[in-house]
């Protein structure tokens, strides 16, 4: 199968929700799926598949969708092409992911690079005719232009509508340019969420890069699913002798290859990593790290300990975690102090957003409310130690304003209104500028390793005072410019109010029956 | 053409219409068309992913100019799912125009549709016509990606506002009031700053201008002013000349069309003096506006001659642009004519339609400097766009290449001096920013030679 089955339906993944985190942990039932049991479902009786409830907006704003992740992940391999098969537009965002790629390889001490992308350009007359024969040509012409290690194809909407048939290209065209041309069912319309296209981008790889029979083992390998950032694992790894293999971004062909030979999988983000990491258990036996994800102190304690099991390094880990400690405690000391009485909110992807709140709560800032753009009730292969929202929950404390909402910018008046906040951590474009004129500094965090292992609990320290020096800026917009939002719109306290309240059309619908 | 287009591998075989390095974004795009104007909000009928990856081509990894009002992050999207793919998008679309409506501040709204609405054949205009006969100030428009760019979808929204929204006009017409059609909104990356900079020329010689686009346009009554000015005029070398013909045939509207972007003091004010002919209105204004421009102008550029004639640790002799249609030939004309630099290479990335390109083809052979002539090459491939500058043998000292971020790379091989002056541009940040006119022309020189001062 070159498909992937959508989170949605894979994991019951939801993109709408509002109540506090302790409520979503109870409705998920992460140990029951886990098992394979059935969770606590929405509705009486729990119809079929259980679905965790999920609030419905019947408004929707500028997001992202698998094509782009796709773009974002294989794009951004230093010695593969990703060919588009789509209209240009779907090409918008690679100068970005340029740019990505060359702070990327500059994090990571590789040669700076453009991204090896292509479009098939897709015009009118393709839609109708069918545009198999310009995916050929690109196939070829990405050969002779960039003579890759392998190629992709990204499938789009328009291209998924027409029904072509990349599968069959890819196949094709194969023996021909003799390296692996790798089909990817990324369109953005199947996925209601992006985190879909993590999920294609791994099963590509894995189909057709990965080394399916390692004969050799290499034994201080340990792969980590990334996306772009510095390399800090390597700060916390190295005491346990272990070197890192970075998946996917800034990848080689031959980095990916070697992912089956490697000792173990972990990942910054379980959302992230959890296909990857299951994928790779499950077929060639390298354990997924069954632990807390690598943040705060405690979390990263548990993932260390974790590690150093696999590896038989437990007493090297005792030592590094003890020294480690005692090293950072000053700095932590400090800053507990400077944001006493501080408050912080997170909007990001889900488990990605509960490392980050960890990391907020050892800093002793408080978190009333949390903003996640989706929400994995449980996540692929997932161990007993990987319910990342249950270890937030229970290390530091609910959350009562658990908002599950994706990309929703024009909800962010009510989610402020009703949690103290005094900055905002945001992931994804399109959040940070509009939170921006609330009043409210932003921190838009790029460089997705910043917050992880103990130094990342300093680091986010530091980063956050100058974060909070911006207030000026952010008063000084919100006292000038205003939202695009009437009146009306700020004076609700629901942020959900446009799905909750069944009356809320009334008026426009009499006016469209009157005319 | 030059030779790479022609080299014998690629004549083998079936030409492929692939294409690396995108340089814009496709014609659902035109949403920031709609953000450019004061008081509407665009509603994008499309899939998710649509508008984060135009927003990231035009308003972010482009000068990282930024957005306003339901732009950027406030954009409505329909973000279409399978369920809409199968049975229909309508449903999605009537809440998505219900919701907007009900919490945007909106004067006008602009529902454009893009890929998946319009091949799965969604009744937008029949959907839409409900709710103008409702009297909610809303207009479609079909901008699916592949039909075309963001300056076809520019030039779409333009005429779906005109139609739909401008509507009917018998009454007179106001003499020396001009309507302006100019740059694609946020397409080039100073186009804020170009817009004031033409504006206040325009106002200068003695005109009322009607400015529909950036911090200039009061709101959508500037668009029910349009068929009361007495002319349009197009500054582009195509973007808008379709928007003006259907203009001329529905509001018996003439038109002036200037391919050209007016930079530097003798071509502003030959500018000037085009369109006051052409408008009748008496030239006294605008005389003395162009004299004393042209004494502020000169004060400064003399003021620079000594750095062009001093600095004695070399500058750029030739260069090399790489730009949309409008740029390359409004700066290769200002750099050769009034600045002296030598032209090497032109490479025009916008997709420019077949009608247009001899003239500008022509332009550059003959028009753009006495003793200057140079052949352009259309090309939207990135690849071979960056071949064409590659196998420019420069000569005396560093050239300056101006194209966009693709081209960073290829620079630093090159040894050039190298600024982004079109889409994508991820090393620049503009705020308000012109090279056009009077007060652009010397900031573009400031850019240019901060770009060659300092052992660079």
């Amino acid at each position: 199968m070159t498909t992937v089955e959508n989170r949605e339906m894979r994991l019951g993944t939801i993109i709408g929700w509002d109540g506090s985190a302790k409520e979503l942990i109870k409705q998920s039932a992460y140990d029951d799926r886990r098992d394979g049991k059935k969770g606590n479902g929405c509705g009486k009786g729990c119809g079929s598949g259980c679905k965790l409830c999920e609030i419905a907006s019947p408004l929707n704003q500028e997001t992202m969708c698998s094509n782009a992740i796709v773009q974002c992940q294989i794009g951004n391999l230093t010695d593969c092409v990703l060919i588009t098969h789509a209209p240009i537009g779907c090409d918008g965002e690679t100068p970005k992911f340029n740019l990505t790629m060359h702070m990327g390889l500059a994090r990571r001490g590789k040669p700076q690079q453009n991204t090896l992308n292509m479009s098939t350009n897709l015009q009118e007359k393709d839609m109708v005719f069918g545009a198999s024969e310009k995916l050929r040509a690109a196939i070829r012409l990405a050969k002779e232009r960039y003579n890759p290690k392998a190629i992709f194809i990204a499938m789009a909407c328009a291209t998924a509508i027409i029904g072509e048939d990349i599968d069959s290209v890819a196949e094709e065209l194969e023996p021909e340019v003799g390296v692996p041309v790798i089909p990817l069912h990324c369109e953005g319309f199947r996925s209601k969420h992006w985190s879909t296209g993590f999920d294609v981008s791994f099963h590509g790889v894995l189909r057709q890069i990965v080394e399916k029979h390692p004969v050799k083992k290499q034994k201080d390998l340990i792969n980590i699913v990334a996306l772009w950032g510095t390399d800090w694992f390597t700060d916390l790894l190295k005491p346990l002798g272990l070197r890192v293999n970075y998946l996917l971004d800034n990848a080689s062909f031959e980095e990916i290859r070697q992912a089956s030979e490697a000792v173990a999988t972990t990942t910054f983000c379980e959302t992230l990593g959890g296909y990857m990491g299951a994928a790779l258990e499950e077929r060639f036996g390298i354990p997924q790290v069954d632990a807390p994800q690598p943040y705060g102190i405690k979390g990263t304690d548990a993932w260390l300990r974790a590690i150093a099991k696999i590896v038989g390094k437990e007493k090297e880990a005792e030592a590094f975690i003890e020294s480690e400690h005692k090293r950072i405690e000053p700095k932590l000391k400090k800053f507990r102090e400077y944001f006493k009485g501080k408050y912080g909110m997170v909007l990001t992807g889900s488990a990605y957003a509960h490392g980050l709140i960890t990391v907020l709560n050892e800093l002793g800032i408080k978190n009333e409310g949390a903003l996640v753009f989706h929400h994995d009730p449980v996540y692929d292969g997932a161990g007993k130690n990987q319910d990342t929202l249950k270890e937030l929950v229970e290390t530091y404390g609910d959350i009562p304003n658990y908002t599950v909402s994706k990309t929703r910018a024009f909800q962010l008046p009510q989610l402020l209104k009703r949690s103290k906040t005094d900055f905002l951590i945001i992931r994804h474009p399109g959040l940070a500028s509009v939170a921006g004129h609330l009043g409210v500094p932003t921190f838009a965090l790029g460089d997705e390793h910043i917050p992880v292992g103990y130094d990342g609990i300093i680091r986010v320290g530091e980063i956050l005072v100058g974060v909070l020096a911006r207030t000026k800026f952010n008063q000084a917009l919100q006292r000038h410019v205003r939202l695009p939002y009437n009146d009306w719109w700020f004076a609700q306290n629901d942020p959900f109010v446009l799905s909750n309240d069944e009356h809320v059309f009334d008026e426009i619908e009499e006016r469209l029956k009157n005319a | 053409m030059s030779e790479i287009l022609t080299k014998p591998t690629e004549k083998k075989k079936k030409k492929s219409t692939a294409i690396s390095d995108v340089r814009y974004a496709c014609a659902v795009g035109a949403t920031n068309t709609v953000v450019a104007i004061k008081g509407a909000v665009p509603i994008a009928n499309c899939s998710p992913g649509c508008q984060l990856k135009t927003t990231a081509m035009l308003t972010f990894e482009n000068g990282f100019q930024g957005s306003v009002a339901a732009g950027g992050g406030n954009m409505p999207s329909a973000n279409s799912t399978e369920n809409d793919i199968v049975f229909g998008g309508i449903k999605t679309l009537d809440q998505l125009i219900k919701s907007t409506i009900k919490i945007y501040d909106g004067d006008l709204f602009v529902v454009l549709t893009g890929c998946t609405g319009e091949l799965i054949g969604d009744n937008v205009p029949d959907l839409v016509s409900k709710y103008q006969k409702a009297g909610y100030p809303i207009v479609y428009a079909n901008t699916a990606g592949f039909k075309g760019n963001n300056l076809f979808g520019h030039e779409e929204v333009v005429d779906a506002i005109i139609d739909q929204y401008v509507g009917e006009y018998k009454g007179r017409k106001k003499k020396g009031l001009v309507n302006l059609w100019f740059e694609t909104p946020y397409y080039n990356q100073n186009w804020r700053g170009d817009y004031q900079e033409l504006a206040r020329i325009l106002r200068g010689a003695g005109l009322e201008v009607n400015v529909l686009f950036g911090p200039e346009n009061p709101g959508v009554e500037a668009w029910k002013k349009i068929p009361k000015a007495q002319f349009n005029l197009v500054v582009s070398p195509w973007v808008g000349v379709r928007n003006a013909e259907h203009l001329e045939k529905k509001y018996n509207q003439p038109f002036l069309h200037i391919p050209e972007i007016p930079v530097g003091e003798e071509a502003t004010a030959k500018f000037i003096r085009q369109v006051v002919e052409f408008a009748g209105i008496d030239n006294k204004k605008a005389e003395e506006f162009i004299k004393q421009e042209a004494s502020i102008y000169y004060y400064y550029l003399e003021h620079f001659s000594e750095f062009f004639a001093e600095y004695w640790y070399g500058m750029p002799s030739e260069f090399a642009i790489v730009a949309d249609a409008s740029y390359a030939l409004a700066y290769s004309k200002f750099l050769a004519d009034q600045i002296g630099l030598i032209p090497k290479r032109v490479v025009i990335t916008d997709n420019t339609p077949e009608k247009f390109r001899p003239a500008i083809s022509e332009y550059f052979k003959n028009n753009i400097s006495e003793g200057v002539s140079i052949d352009v090459d259309f090309v939207e491939d990135g690849y071979i766009a960056e071949q064409l500058v590659d196998s420019v043998e420069f000569t005396g000292g560093k050239p300056l290449i101006l194209a966009s971020s693709w081209e960073l790379t290829l620079a630093e091989k090159k040894q050039a001096l190298f600024f982004e002056i079109t889409t994508p541009s991820s090393e620049t940040l503009i705020i308000n920013r012109t090279h056009i006119g009077y007060r652009g022309a010397l900031q573009f020189l400031e850019r240019i030679y901060s770009a060659s001062v300092g052992g660079k």
